[in-house]
């Protein structure tokens, strides 16, 4: 065979070190790109949806026909179909997480900012925690401390040996897994996609330079895989900035009611 | 309808991997104590881990 | 390229649990499309059937992590 499997010595593979971006300017931590890319995105967050409310009309111009499908889409398909009775209060927490995470995911595939901030675990962890802390308060203010912490850690209609083994589970369940869950998902996903881009495109830039006329001529694939899973990326995007809210609100719903 | 199939999916999940980490990790603490080349208890503590949590998925959403 | 082979036992050893959760959930669902007044009984135990696939494979993640 003409193609060798070993890398060449001059093929870097990427890695996580691609993650771990110098500062932008000065000498700081703060002034990473992902932390730019929050703010801008916060930023541009407000600038849409402050320009798109201002002017409401009762015949909605096409700024605010967007905004307001996003809002519906949030309140109606996330908030009042999983929360049901009293969805009102959690609609903005909601609505701030899915359009936050949305944009920072889709950063991850516009030209010049390409990457997804989400790809670091730490703004995943705050998301979550912000989950977490809502959830866990909801359900103390409505059923009371020692009757949620019972509900979670007595399953009833069990045996009494058994809650020696089913306890710890159930508590280990409610107060560390459930957070790590709900934001590695999107993690993993951002990380996963933005590294997979930096294999194809850097994979192909590598192809383009070499010498052999072969693997010039190969190189087209690898950029043609790239921009399709590009548009890949755009689907898995959307749909993790879904399914982080998609939970949140479930785990809001299952607080609210006391099941047990 | 279907996002509640989606929640139960996974916390199925949350169980599973809480039962093997609670359990398994017990396994583990007791391996290094008593002698760290062997991982009978690691095992013993996984299965014993899993069991649970698969009984407990049983109990929670397996039973009518 | 450094790294250990412990995880590409795991990966290869993902694949059944992969294919038997795909196999449950079509399952499941032809059986919801073809009698839809049936959900509630197929429900448990697809959800059984999950759990019991997926152990095998956290299995192989704890242990591909610690052995």
């Amino acid at each position: 065979m003409f193609v060798s499997a070993v890398p060449g010595p001059g093929f870097v593979p990427p890695s996580t070190n691609d993650f771990n971006l110098p500062p932008v300017f000065g000498n700081s931590a703060f002034t990473t790109k992902p932390i730019l890319l929050v703010f801008l995105s916060v930023i541009l967050i407000s600038i849409f949806f402050i320009a798109a409310a201002r002017k409401a009309a009762i015949v909605p111009g096409k700024l605010q026909f967007v905004g307001e499908s996003v809002y519906a889409f949030v309140r109606k398909d996330l908030a009042e179909e999983i929360i049901g009775h009293g969805f009102l209060q959690f609609v903005p927490f909601l609505f701030t997480l899915f359009t936050f995470v949305l944009v920072n995911n889709i950063f991850g595939i516009i030209p010049f900012l390409q990457f997804p901030a989400m790809s670091h675990v730490a703004f995943p962890y705050v998301l979550a925690g912000f989950s977490y802390f809502i959830f866990h308060t909801i359900g103390i203010k409505k059923q009371g401390l020692g009757k949620y912490l019972k509900g979670i850690a007595f399953l009833p209609g069990v045996p009494k040996f058994a809650y020696i083994l089913l306890t710890p589970i159930e508590i280990a369940t409610y107060f560390l897994i459930r957070p790590v869950t709900l934001s590695l998902r999107l993690f993993a996903n951002m990380f996963a996609g933005h590294l997979l881009l930096l294999v194809f495109i850097g994979g192909g830039n590598y192809m383009l330079h070499d010498n052999h006329l072969f693997m010039k001529i190969l190189s087209p694939f690898s950029f043609g895989f790239g921009i399709a899973m590009t548009f890949f990326e755009f689907m898995v995007q959307c749909l993790q900035a879904y399914i982080i809210t998609l939970l949140s609100a479930l785990f809001i719903a299952g607080a609210l009611v006391d099941e047990h | 309808m279907a996002s509640n199939e989606e929640g139960a999916l996974w916390s199925i999940l949350g169980y599973l991997i809480s039962g093997l980490l609670i359990w398994g990790g017990i396994g583990y603490g007791l391996d290094h104590w008593i002698n760290p080349h062997h991982h009978w208890f690691l095992l013993t503590g996984c299965l014993l881990g899993m069991g649970a949590s698969i009984y407990l998925v049983w109990l929670r959403f397996g039973r009518e | 390229m450094k790294g250990t082979l412990n995880l590409v036992g795991y990966g290869l050893s993902a694949i059944g649990p992969a294919i038997a959760t795909g196999l449950i959930f079509a399952a499941y669902i032809n059986g919801v499309a073809r009698q839809p007044e049936a959900r509630s009984v197929l429900q448990p135990i697809a959800f059984l059937g999950f759990a019991l696939a997926e152990a095998l494979a956290l299995f192989g993640l704890v242990l591909a992590f610690v052995l």
